[in-house]
């Protein structure tokens, strides 16, 4: 009965809001889309107007569209598309070693934390993300030093496996989320460890973890 | 500067312009770490090196008309 009932639900769709015309991030990549090949096209123009010396002096507002202005346009598109796309839980899984975290974290018969919080829909998007970044523009640029860090490691395969998370896990991460939240705020089993929490003492995992599923010992790829 | 040699940094510029495209192209159809960093370290001073060979050529050119 409750296995007919979750398979008939996970073939039910969401309806989207009337009037739905995508996401941002969907039509920043439609438009990116159209000025690369723009561009393309105007740069090969350009190339082959170059050949011919006398075209030289009319082209000039070309070469300028061509080469400084509608790049500029492509580079701020790509930016923007690239930097919301590397933070979503395909990103992360993009890289082989990140796979069984990923697994786990998608398996609606996982009970771990991360888990937990995702077939939940505890945390809607991103989720990888949202946990392992701090807050704040220094959260941001922490998290994209640190990618750029992985990017390097797994591509020169400078990693060791069990992969480790780099520091003990904060409880700002939790915190974020649920230090403002009454049901937490006001649950009895909180209210006596709530300062030590907050202050850090105690870790957030020291009961409700580990977050992620143990990982077997392998050897190097 | 000769008008061959400003026709030869424009050509160098356009290149790295179609690079920089194709690179953009690459992340905004397969938005994948990798290419994303590759496209942020790589494609975007290629593309700052394109823009300054440009005005360098542009500049080269308003004094050759004595414009500047």
């Amino acid at each position: 009965m409750i296995l007919a009932a979750s398979q008939a639900a996970s073939e039910l769709t969401v309806p989207l809001p009337h009037g739905w015309i995508g996401t941002t991030s969907q039509w920043i990549e439609g438009f990116g889309l159209g000025l690369v090949v723009l561009d393309l096209i105007l740069l090969v123009l350009v190339w082959y107007w170059l050949r011919g010396r006398d075209a030289m002096p009319r082209m000039w507002g070309w070469v300028l569209v061509a080469v400084g202005l509608v790049p500029l346009l492509v580079g701020f598109m790509t930016f923007a598309h690239g930097l919301e796309s590397s933070a979503t839980v395909s990103a992360c899984g993009s890289c082989h070693v990140m796979a069984p975290f990923v697994r786990d974290l998608q398996d609606p018969k996982s009970d771990t934390l991360a888990a937990t919080h995702y077939k939940n829909r505890f945390i809607l998007r991103n989720q990888c993300y949202e946990c392992h970044s701090d807050y704040g523009l220094a959260g941001t640029i922490t998290a994209k030093l640190a990618g750029v860090g992985h990017v390097w490691h797994y591509t020169t395969g400078s990693y060791t496996l069990p992969i480790k998370i780099s520091k003990p896990f904060p409880n700002s991460g939790c915190l974020e989320c649920h230090g403002e939240s009454q049901r937490f705020l006001n649950s009895p089993s909180k209210k006596e460890i709530l300062p030590d929490l907050m202050s850090g003492k105690m870790s957030c995992l020291d009961c409700h973890g580990p977050a992620h599923p143990e990982q077997k010992k392998e050897t190097h790829l | 500067m000769t008008e061959p040699r400003r026709l030869h940094l424009l050509r160098v510029a356009i290149a790295l312009a179609v690079v920089f495209n194709v690179m953009a192209l690459i992340v905004l159809i397969r938005p994948k770490p990798i290419a994303f960093t590759v496209f942020m370290f790589l494609g975007q001073p290629l593309f700052a090196v394109a823009l300054i060979l440009l005005v360098v050529a542009a500049l080269a050119e308003l004094r050759a008309r004595q414009i500047l």
